[in-house]
């Protein structure tokens, strides 16, 4: 909300700095997020009274007018028509300054030498009217240099008032805060109401509520005479500083009280209103209604309409009708000042989706009290700036609210916010904002709260206000009285700690992206419609279809932030991802899931003056595959892969005690492509739920072996029917006495050579050579049985 | 026993010595098992016990000499071999050296796991919660009503009417209190999701939140925390100050700012000139909140506070642009 300084010094004496001023309402819990400091465009302009007007003797349409500075008397040219004896006008004299490099002189017009120039509202650069010269206001002293006054100066707060302080949108419940920081009372504005018409207003209107909840207060008052026309400056420029357009005299008013007063008001014409009465009524069933921007707007049950005699003249709080608003034309006009419930106004508001300032504070609530008040300065208001004759009295139906009570004890206050305040700084603290203490005894007291704190409804909410008047500042910082436990670190933390530190030792750049993708990356990995990654989550309101639906994979992103890098000139890439998947399971069945991602592409590095360096292939992924598994204490088996968006050949399913838990190998080039990708990347996802339930962190110590270990290397000639791993398992399977089974050698002739190795160790006693060599000649002998394996000579 | 010209003669062996190769030859054919002394050791066997006592004498004094001698001599061409092999393998030490492989954390995770240290180390435990939640635990058991403004479709990502995809991480204090009785002492990070995306929004970001209830634990004890927290995050000179705010789960609530780590205080664009950086929010946990999970409100208290990772990371290492974090552009992610 934006407030001038200068509209708020009239409710309460400002008495120190701005920035002082900010400081203190920020650590009230009215955050100022900035000031705006308007300054003057111009220098050199006077306030100077007009003594005498005489017809220019060469030009009709120019005047000689005499003006006085309270120093001299000058002689002006001047050529505006709205000009008059004893008006009071700004004065550019010789030497100003208008903005844009303009500099006024002493010139001749039309032979008559003008000192200086009467300005207008443009010229002076405080508003776009140039229709015809500035009259200032009748209580600036002639002399009075304007750049110095609120006409061109001020400074205005741009306060950020929190959802439930609704009290806090005007001008005065600013001011209260402010009071109360400053030890002072805010000032509502004196002004007396005097009816100058002979008519009363009861009996020429009618006034009925339907539903008392829905509109538990509302006054209608009328003026009759008034001329519309455009409001003076000081309205408009308090208008415009707070962000708001003017548009005449009336609707002006309406806006400006609601401002300072915080109460939005209606302004009907009044001879538009069908037999002069207003009825307010709740929706009964749908129909549609223009409202003054004409536009027809779909009214529903529960609405809360405004209707003459004929039907709906506004929607209550949000927007009035185009069949009732203020013209040019309009003499007659009905005021409308009431309160609306705010669960209805907001949600006809949201309906609709207009967020007016006057609904925006009927939802928040407003001053139920404040309603009478703010009718009669609004019509005070209309009389002095539009004329006419003010009826007497006033159509009002009030369902009085008492304002509510709450007991609350000292240590209540003191015990949750671990202060001390005494009892007196306690009470002194609630009464700076209205909240009076009604009974007391030594424990506590009852404070009644008026009706205009919407937000205060138990003792949470007393203290609340209290510690804010108190002052965070003034609460001390303490360690909490607790009883000491170790915290818990589960198994999924454990292992995702082991992952990280895997990943960073191997040399991954961990990842993050977005938790959505598109059905599209679906149907790119070529996923059948009966795998669940078909039934991804879809969102109902997404960004954009990119992000349409949660992600079931995690590797299409991953191949994204690959393309990314490529793209930018990276070709040597080692991603690691952990995130959530989601499953649609059921109708009303969502499941997430962790899963693991790794993509490698290119090579290690790209060149080196020590090392030659090769592309990475399967065997670099599935090493990190297994080292990993391994490290989470699970151990792994690979089987050619199933998944419909790899390369057949060189991938594989990744197999834990016999359940899949992902996949590795080569995504197929054609989808690389679609990712705009033309290197090979080899990647693997894991369902580290899975791993985490195989797996065992648990760390086990193995005495060291005291006997020498001893090693036989074999090759053999292994036909491609043979896997190597299964000739290795079997080759494990023949002695508990081989404790490592490793592949030293591969190549390919005519047929596979594999040249393994194998070591031999005995926790018992150091082997001799006839008992490794009777084992070589079993291992020989088992695997030659195999067909398809034979030893190389 | 003639034992005159032994020394000559073992002289003359030692003065052939001219690399190390020789002292060995020499060292066996002095010392050896076969060598010269062996022969006259030899035959001193021949001689009568007392002429052997000094022959045998004279040849030792004799040996003792020439192992010195030898020794001497090995230790020297040792170290001019020694010189020879360093001159041969002489490298050129300014050269590139091998950069072992290795990974790096994202600046989200260095921050979350900074974050889960400190407030380890104080005795909070991890907990989590699901990603996609019910409006129930996400806004109403908060104290965030239907007609909030929160839940327009323009800030809440919806999957169908009455889920919501988490718009921030508190709903695992409800989850918390639900399954446990106090005193509950929990932080819990992860993923939340808002309708935005600009240069300080992602649809996707990471938050913090933390929840400690016991009896007794007052407003106090929040700031108290929180100024820990502050100090081991930003280091123990950082300026802070706890500022009244709103938020529909606590009350009182607070909002933290920590002095603009850009400007020192001064006022810059970052902090928008008031010298101040909102970093988190907290605040005592609403009496709703209680009600809401069956807790006693008259017998418990509790406070809540929540951060934005990303934030308190831009803050941390000046990054100046949200959506960095999800470029993953190895350029950024090589620098942390």
């Amino acid at each position: 909300m934006k407030v001038p300084v200068e509209w708020l010094n009239e409710f309460v004496v400002i008495d120190v700095d701005i920035e002082d001023l900010a400081k203190r309402l920020t650590m009230r819990g009215l955050e100022v997020e900035g000031i705006e400091r308007i300054t003057p465009r111009f220098t050199g302009v006077v306030a100077a009274a007009i003594t005498k007007i005489e017809p220019h003797p060469n030009a009709d349409n120019l005047s000689l007018c005499s003006v006085n500075t309270g120093k001299e008397e000058l002689t002006v040219v001047c050529g505006a028509p709205n000009v008059s004896v004893n008006a009071k006008v700004p004065l550019a004299t010789v030497g100003a300054e208008l903005g844009g490099g303009f500099t006024v002189g002493k010139r001749p017009v039309r032979g008559i030498e003008s000192y200086g120039m009467l300005c207008s509202e443009k010229e002076l650069g405080i508003s776009d009217d140039h229709t015809g010269i500035f009259i200032l206001p009748d209580e600036i002293a002639p002399g009075t240099l304007l750049a110095q006054s609120p006409i061109a100066h001020d400074d205005v707060l741009d306060i950020s008032v929190p959802p439930n302080r609704g009290d806090c949108l005007s001008i005065y419940g600013i001011a209260r805060e402010v009071a109360s920081t400053l030890h002072q009372k805010a000032k509502l504005p004196v002004f007396t109401l005097t009816a100058g018409a002979d008519e009363k207003v009861e009996d020429h209107a009618g006034l009925t509520i339907q539903d008392l909840a829905a509109c538990p207060r509302y006054i209608l008052k009328l003026i009759k005479g008034i001329s519309i026309r455009q409001s003076p400056f000081w309205m408009r420029r308090r208008l415009t500083r707070c962000g708001m357009r003017p548009i005449n005299n009336i609707v002006d008013v309406t806006n400006y009280v609601m401002l300072e007063l915080g109460q939005p008001l209606h302004a009907f014409d009044f001879e538009r209103l069908a037999e002069s009465r207003i009825d307010v009524r709740v929706a009964g069933e749908r129909s549609t209604f223009r409202t003054l921007d004409s536009i027809d707007r779909p009214v529903e049950p529960g609405d809360i309409l405004i209707c003459d005699g004929s039907g709906p003249v506004a929607i209550a709080g949000i927007m009035g009708g185009e069949n009732s608003e203020i013209t040019a034309s309009t003499t007659n006009m009905a005021l409308e000042s009431a309160y609306f419930n705010p669960f209805s106004i907001r949600a006809t508001a949201r309906r609709l989706g207009i967020r007016s300032e006057a609904s925006l504070r009927f939802e928040k609530g407003i001053d139920i009290d404040n309603v009478g008040y703010a009718a009669d300065r609004a019509m005070f208001l209309m009389h002095e700036l539009a004329g006419g004759a003010v009826f007497s009295g006033q159509r009002e139906i009030f369902e009085r609210k008492e304002p509510r009570t709450i007991y609350i004890t000292y240590s209540n206050i003191n015990g949750l916010l671990g202060t001390h305040i005494s009892h007196e700084a306690v009470t002194r603290a609630l009464r700076s904002i209205d909240l009076h203490v009604m009974k007391e005894d030594e424990n506590g007291f009852t404070i009644s709260i008026p009706n205009f704190r919407h937000d205060i409804g138990e003792t949470s909410d007393v203290i609340e206000e209290i510690s804010r008047i108190h002052g965070f500042e003034h609460i001390p910082d303490t360690s909490p009285v607790t009883v000491l436990k170790a915290q818990k670190l589960t198994i999924k933390d454990r292992s995702l700690n082991t992952v990280r530190e895997y990943c960073l030792g191997t040399g991954f750049f961990e990842i993050i992206n977005f938790s959505f993708f598109s059905t599209r990356d679906i149907e790119l990995f070529r996923i059948p419609d009966d795998d669940e990654r078909s039934r991804c989550v879809p969102i109902m309101n997404p960004i954009s279809r990119d992000w349409g639906v949660m992600r079931t994979m995690m590797m299409p992103a991953v191949l994204k932030s690959m393309a990314y890098n490529i793209n930018r000139g990276a070709k040597n890439l080692r991603f690691f991802e952990k995130g959530k998947v989601f499953f649609q399971d059921g109708p009303r069945n969502i499941r997430e899931e962790t899963l693991l991602c790794f993509a490698l592409t290119g090579k290690e590095k790209e060149y080196s003056w020590k090392e030659k360096y090769t592309d990475y292939d399967y065997f670099d992924m599935k090493g990190i595959v297994e080292g990993l598994i391994e490290r989470l204490g699970a151990n792994c088996e690979f089987s050619p892969a199933t998944e419909p968006f790899l390369d057949q050949g060189c991938s594989a399913d990744v197999i834990i005690d016999g359940v899949r838990a992902g996949w590795t190998g080569s995504i197929r080039d054609d989808i690389l492509k679609a990712y705009e990708i033309e290197q090979t990347i080899y990647c693997a996802e894991l369902r580290f739920d899975i791993i985490l339930q195989k797996g065992n962190l648990t760390l086990q110590y193995k005495p060291i072996p005291r006997f020498p270990q001893a090693t036989r290397d074999f090759s053999f000639f292994v036909d491609d029917s043979v896997p190597i791993a299964e000739l290795v398992k079997k080759i494990k399977d023949i002695s508990p006495l081989i404790v490592s089974v490793g592949i030293f050698d591969m190549f390919r002739k005519e047929m596979r050579s594999v040249s393994i190795r194998v070591v031999f160790q005995s926790y018992e006693e150091t082997l001799t050579d006839e008992r490794v060599n009777s084992l070589q000649e079993k291992i020989i002998g088992e695997m030659t049985n195999i067909d398809g394996i034979s030893l190389r000579a | 026993m003639d034992i005159s010209g032994l020394r000559e003669k073992i002289e003359s062996e030692i003065s052939r010595i001219a690399n190390a190769d020789d002292v060995k030859q020499v060292k066996v054919s002095i010392l050896g098992r076969k060598g010269i002394f062996a022969e006259y050791l030899d035959k001193l066997k021949t001689l009568d016990k007392d002429k052997r006592r000094d022959a045998g004498k004279a040849i030792n004094d004799i040996k003792t000499w020439a192992d010195q001698r030898v020794g001497e001599l090995e230790k020297q061409f040792e170290e001019i071999e020694r010189r020879k092999r360093q001159a041969a393998s002489r490298i050129d030490i300014t050269m590139p050296g091998a950069a072992p492989l290795f990974g790096r954390k994202h600046p989200i995770t260095l921050t979350l796991e900074e974050i889960i240290r400190i407030f380890s180390s104080l005795g909070f435990s991890v907990a989590e919660g699901p990603d996609i939640e019910t409006e129930h635990y996400n806004f109403e058991a908060l104290n965030i009503p239907s007609d909030h403004p929160a839940r327009d479709m323009q800030d809440t990502f919806y999957i169908n009417p009455g889920i919501v995809l988490r718009t921030h991480t508190s709903p695992v204090q409800i989850r918390t209190m639900e399954a446990q009785l106090p005193p509950v002492k929990i932080i819990a990070p992860g993923s939340v999701y808002r309708c935005d995306n600009d240069i300080s929004h992602t649809p996707m970001f990471h938050q913090v939140e933390g929840l400690m209830v016991d009896k007794n634990v007052r407003f106090s004890d929040l700031k108290g925390i929180l100024t820990i927290f502050i100090h081991e995050m930003f280091g123990p000179g950082t300026p802070l100050r706890f500022r009244p705010s709103y938020f529909p789960f606590t009350e009182p609530s607070a909002e933290v700012d920590i002095g603009c780590v850009i400007c020192g205080g001064s006022g810059c664009r970052v902090c928008k000139d008031t010298g101040w950086l909102e970093i988190l929010g907290s605040g005592m946990v609403h009496p709703q909140v209680f009600r809401n999970v069956g807790y006693d409100q008259e017998e418990i208290t509790g406070f809540a506070f929540g951060m934005g990772v990303e934030r308190i990371a831009m803050i941390k290492f000046g990054i100046d642009d949200i959506r960095q974090f999800y470029y993953n552009d190895v350029r950024f992610l090589s620098q942390f």
